[in-house]
């Protein structure tokens, strides 16, 4: 508190300019305090801690003596592994994005119109949602994708005299793409879709009827005039929720391309070179944590810009 | 004319609609013929639609193995998933609504500083997190698998989102009948929120069970391994069963899709009212 | 979601839990009970059954501390280095190093004088990667190494005789593909994991020389490389297994005629096929060239966090030094390694006959294993390189020279935190 004059008051005074006007920064500080002191001690002390790393030669060790400036960030910049796993990873993000959005929308325009089954085929869509990356990674790795005879593609194209596919190794064409993108529309499209639905809902059919009346023709008219301007809202968080889930995409890559001996250099996106360079053997904790720190940066730019774009958070909304 | 276009369009959207349903539920079908088959069968050269012999017993052999607590992880995990979700929904939206309704000079601030937090990679603070929770000396408790886990500032987030939506005049006649912020909250906010609490909930739970990275570094002891653990311990030996790690596979997911079919409706009328969108 | 009673009665027992549920690490701080300080003891684990039984009947019957034995599964070396860390790591450890920074760094104790009057009967090839500036800082427990699995009947129904050379490989092995089946599996990524330096070495090379230096800045290098490319673009090689290279699967299942696979597959192997196999090392590559064998050695190690270093120092030393029956029981009786002993390796029956005494003599004729210089970034950088040639058709002479610059720098590092 930095209100001038407190020192003259009485006690009783400043415990009152304190606690606010009818106690309201007491009560705030009741609702909020557990949440963000937690907050506090498990993410920003350890972030905190990651930061001083980064500007230390910190080999097997948390609590480093030897300073080294900006020589982590520097080196990691210079670095071609981690500036390519950067450009993976934007054309990850570039690809994935837009695909589960409009996945996921033309999923939930679909089943909102179906009279009957609506309730069945949203089940359907959505159940995925609750697997984990580690198993359905393990389906597509080991059964759907493999790249040997009793793989579920493999089987399917044979029956066209098309040869084995190997589709996690080749390199030329890039098939590994093709894997780890339908994991995760498989995962993720149905959550979305439960959200534009949600949205779908909430528009009012006099809406409709009144375009009706207008004349305007069920299908693209109505679509692109009313259902789309009125779903902005839910739009705007599906949009901004893909794209922080696509920069922290860790699990789908380490399960699918890992291997006991490490990871190949194709398909890396940051987290998971950071996760090489700081874990594991390799234990350089200041790399790593500068690594880290880049990346938190570009995340909080695109994501505060997107955000300012939209007019997210705002309480007038 | 008009009318036969219409129709062709809907027998249209309806096959369209199967076929995608039928892709969607492909994995789902490998799960269970591969976790039920004998391991000739998968790896068979000619591909078979079901094993012609259901071999049961495959489930049994999975909790019967001596080396792996499955039936210890499926509890751990059910424990932890539960008091995850408990103190999540409690802690975030205890924030959520003081953000939104308690005036407060700071509280915008409190909440970017809330929000920023989302856009931190946690593999980004992991080795930090894992030290500073090894020094509480929180290793393998359950203390350790879920205290760190429970601030998720998402969930904080969704709320806030919520109850700046929340109708005014449901608080203003409880204020007009002398309860202050708690007693409101407690008695006229939560009761009318079960869609948003049912929606974070099942949100937070599904993560919960699906968590692999802490509980594997937390969890040391065989006792406190989570089924994510356990099921990485068939894949991870060096000779890989497909049956096992199938059918393992398999049993992890079934308490999540139970979960998942009981809450679905309050999720999409939960999220229908809160502030995800 | 109300807070109904059944809520508060179900958070009340899991308060109930959390503080039940204390601080529970595997070690203590003082001695208790009749059996000594707790001593904590991890093991990645091993994929053959009874080897878990079986260390920890070694822990049971060691009676001067009270040692208990954690089985990791998954991504063993980073739950070690997070432990390390720590408080709540291991006292004693298994470790597939340690590492050059984790010497220099002081995470582990120094074993050497563990060692009087027994250094000579370890396996030279396995115990010089644990010896930094003369100290040795792990017991080595067992040595494992990789060979060339191959099917008799396949190579001579192809009328091919086993490859003596890295060409002969790459022929033999597109000769023997066929529609649903492969002519080699070198691992999913087309060998840059599983072969490491193994080329390198078959070449004539290392990876660092005896006086710290690139071993490998040679044209030979490039050449041996590029076979490996060969058996890409042939198609010859196995790729997308469900397995890895490291399980006998792919081979067992008949989806390739050869395999690149450790000595530990040898059993399940001769299970499947009887006396239809035999075992190779990596060819020769070059006219410098000479068959090579990695051999490797998991080491017993003890954390220098732990609060009973001298306890711990004896109870490595009574398992994997003085109690020889444990050490044999350990290394033949589950999985199929050789003794890191070299009196129990000549001992040993399973290992005189047939593919498994062919292994053991290539290990002592071709074996190497990973130099300590070769640090975990330097093996990434080469990794990723051998990668893109393989499977990309980069470059093999521009590609090693970005690794050589990449490893001279790291060898550097080293040398100065050294200094």
């Amino acid at each position: 508190m930095t209100t001038p004059g407190a020192a003259g008051a009485p006690p009783g005074g400043r415990w009152r300019r304190l606690a606010g006007p009818q106690n309201r920064t007491l009560w705030f500080w009741a609702f909020v305090g557990p949440f963000a002191l937690g907050l506090i001690v498990f993410t920003y002390v350890p972030l905190g801690w990651s930061v001083y790393l980064s500007f230390f030669d910190a080999h097997n060790t948390v609590s480093p003596t030897d300073f080294v400036g900006f020589d982590n960030y520097t080196s990691m910049l210079r670095n071609d592994a981690f500036t390519d796993s950067l450009w993976t990873f934007v054309v990850f993000t570039a690809f994935i994005v837009p695909t589960t959005f409009v996945l996921s929308l033309s999923l939930a325009l679909m089943v909102n119109r179906m009279r009957r089954a609506q309730a069945f085929l949203r089940s359907v869509f959505f159940l995925p949602a609750a697997c984990s990356y580690v198993v359905a990674a393990l389906i597509w790795k080991m059964s759907l994708f493999n790249g040997v005879r009793f793989g579920l593609a493999n089987t399917v194209l044979g029956w066209f005299g098309a040869e084995q596919t190997a589709w996690l190794s080749t390199t030329d064409p890039p098939w590994y793409w093709l894997v780890i993108v339908t994991v995760r529309l498989w995962l993720q499209a149905g959550f979305y879709m439960i959200l534009f639905l949600a949205g779908l809902q909430r528009i009012s059919p006099t809406l409709y009827e009144a375009a009706a009346v207008d004349g305007a023709r069920p299908g693209w008219q109505v679509l692109r005039h009313i259902t789309l301007p009125q779903l902005r809202a839910t739009s705007v968080a599906v949009a901004l929720l893909l794209v922080i889930n696509a920069f922290q995409a860790f699990d789908e890559f380490y399960n699918l391309l890992s291997d006991s001996r490490g990871y190949p250099p194709y398909a890396r996106p940051p987290l998971v070179y950071l996760y090489y360079t700081a874990l594991g053997q390799g234990q350089n904790l200041g790399l790593g944590s500068a690594g880290a720190v880049l990346l938190a940066l570009i995340i909080a730019v695109v994501t505060v810009g997107q955000a300012r774009w939209f007019g997210l958070g705002r309480k007038e909304d | 004319m008009y009318d036969a276009w219409v129709k062709v369009g809907r027998a249209l959207r309806v096959t369209l609609l199967i076929a995608l349903a039928l892709l969607f539920l492909i994995p789902f079908y490998l799960l269970l013929r591969n976790g039920l088959a004998a391991e000739q069968d998968i790896t068979a050269p000619d591909w078979t639609f079901f094993p012609s012999t259901l071999h049961w017993s495959n489930i049994t052999e999975l909790f019967e193995d001596s080396t792996v607590p499955m039936a210890r992880a499926l509890y751990n995990s059910a424990v932890i998933a539960v008091l995850t979700t408990l103190g999540t929904l409690l802690l975030a939206s205890l924030a959520g609504y003081g953000l939104a309704r308690i005036p407060y000079r700071h509280a915008d601030r409190v909440f970017y500083a809330i929000l920023a937090t989302m856009m931190v990679p946690a593999a980004v603070t992991f080795v930090p997190s894992f030290v500073l929770v090894s020094s509480l000396g929180w290793v393998s408790t359950l203390r350790g698998l879920i205290v760190p886990t429970l601030f998720s500032a998402f969930a904080c987030f969704v709320f806030r989102q919520y109850f700046l939506g929340f109708p005014r005049e449901l608080e203003d006649a409880a204020r007009v009948d002398g309860l202050g912020y708690w007693r409101t909250y407690w008695l006229v906010v939560v009761p009318n929120s079960r869609p948003a609490f049912a929606a974070v909930g099942t949100i937070v739970f599904i993560g919960a069970w699906n968590s692999f990275l802490w509980p594997l570094v937390i969890g040391q002891d065989r006792d406190a391994w989570t089924v994510q653990v356990a099921l990485a311990s068939f894949s991870t030996s060096q000779v890989i069963r497909l049956h096992q790690l199938f059918v393992a596979a398999a049993v992890s997911i079934v308490p999540l899709l139970v979960v998942f079919l009981f809450f679905q409706r309050w999720i999409v009328a939960g999220v229908e009212r809160s502030g995800i969108d | 979601m109300t807070i109904s009673r059944r809520t508060l009665l179900a958070s009340g027992a899991a308060l109930g839990l959390l503080t039940a549920c204390g601080s529970n690490t595997g070690r203590d701080g003082g001695g208790s009970g009749g059996k000594g300080p707790k001593l904590s003891q991890w093991y990645h684990q091993y994929g053959e059954p009874g080897t878990e039984e079986a260390v920890k009947r070694y822990a049971a019957a060691y009676d001067k501390a009270d040692v208990s034995v954690q089985w990791r599964p998954g991504n063993y070396d980073e739950q070690t280095a997070a432990a390390l860390l720590t408080e709540s790591g291991p006292d004693v450890f298994e470790v597939n190093g340690p590492t050059l920074d984790q010497i220099q760094g002081g995470q582990v104790v120094d074993l050497t004088d563990l060692f009087d009057g027994v250094k000579d009967d370890f396996n030279p090839v396995a115990l010089a990667p644990k010896t930094h500036d003369g100290r040795i800082w792990s017991i080595p427990q067992v040595v494992d190494m990789q060979v060339l699995y191959y099917r008799k009947s396949l190579l001579s129904d192809a009328g091919r005789r086993p490859p003596t050379t890295l060409d002969e490989l790459v022929d033999t092995a597109k000769e023997l593909t066929r529609d649903k089946a492969k002519g080699l599996f070198l691992g999913n990524d087309g060998g840059a994991g599983a072969l490491g330096g193994t080329p390198l070495y078959a070449a004539g090379l290392t990876l660092v020389t005896d006086d710290g230096r690139v071993g490998f800045d040679d044209p030979a290098a490039a050449r041996a490389l590029a076979a490996l490319r060969t058996l890409y673009e042939d198609k010859s090689l196995l790729l997308g297994a469900p397995s890895d290279w490291s399980d006998p699967s792919a081979f067992v299942q008949e989806l390739t005629a050869m395999q690149w696979s450790g000595l530990w597959a040898l059993p399940a192997v001769r299970k499947a096929f009887g006396d239809d196999f035999g075992v190779l090392p990596f060819p020769a590559a070059g006219s410098g060239g000479k068959p090579s064998v990695p051999v490797g050695a998991y080491g017993a190690a003890v954390s220098a966090r732990t609060r009973h270093k001298k306890e711990a120092k004896d109870f490595v030393k009574w398992l994997w030094i003085d109690r020889t029956d444990h050490q044999r029981d350990f290394a033949l009786s589950y999985g199929f390694h050789i003794p890191a002993r070299l009196s129990l390796a000549k001992k040993a029956d399973a290992l005189t006959e047939g593919a498994a005494a062919d292994a053991v003599r290539y290990s002592t004729e071709h074996g190497y294993a990973e130099p300590l210089l070769w640090t975990p970034a330097s093996r990434v950088a080469y990794q990723d390189a051998l990668s893109r040639i393989i499977k990309s058709g980069a470059n093999p002479e521009s590609e090693l020279k970005s690794v050589v610059r990449k490893v001279s720098a790291e060898l550097e590092r080293v040398k100065k935190k050294s200094s």
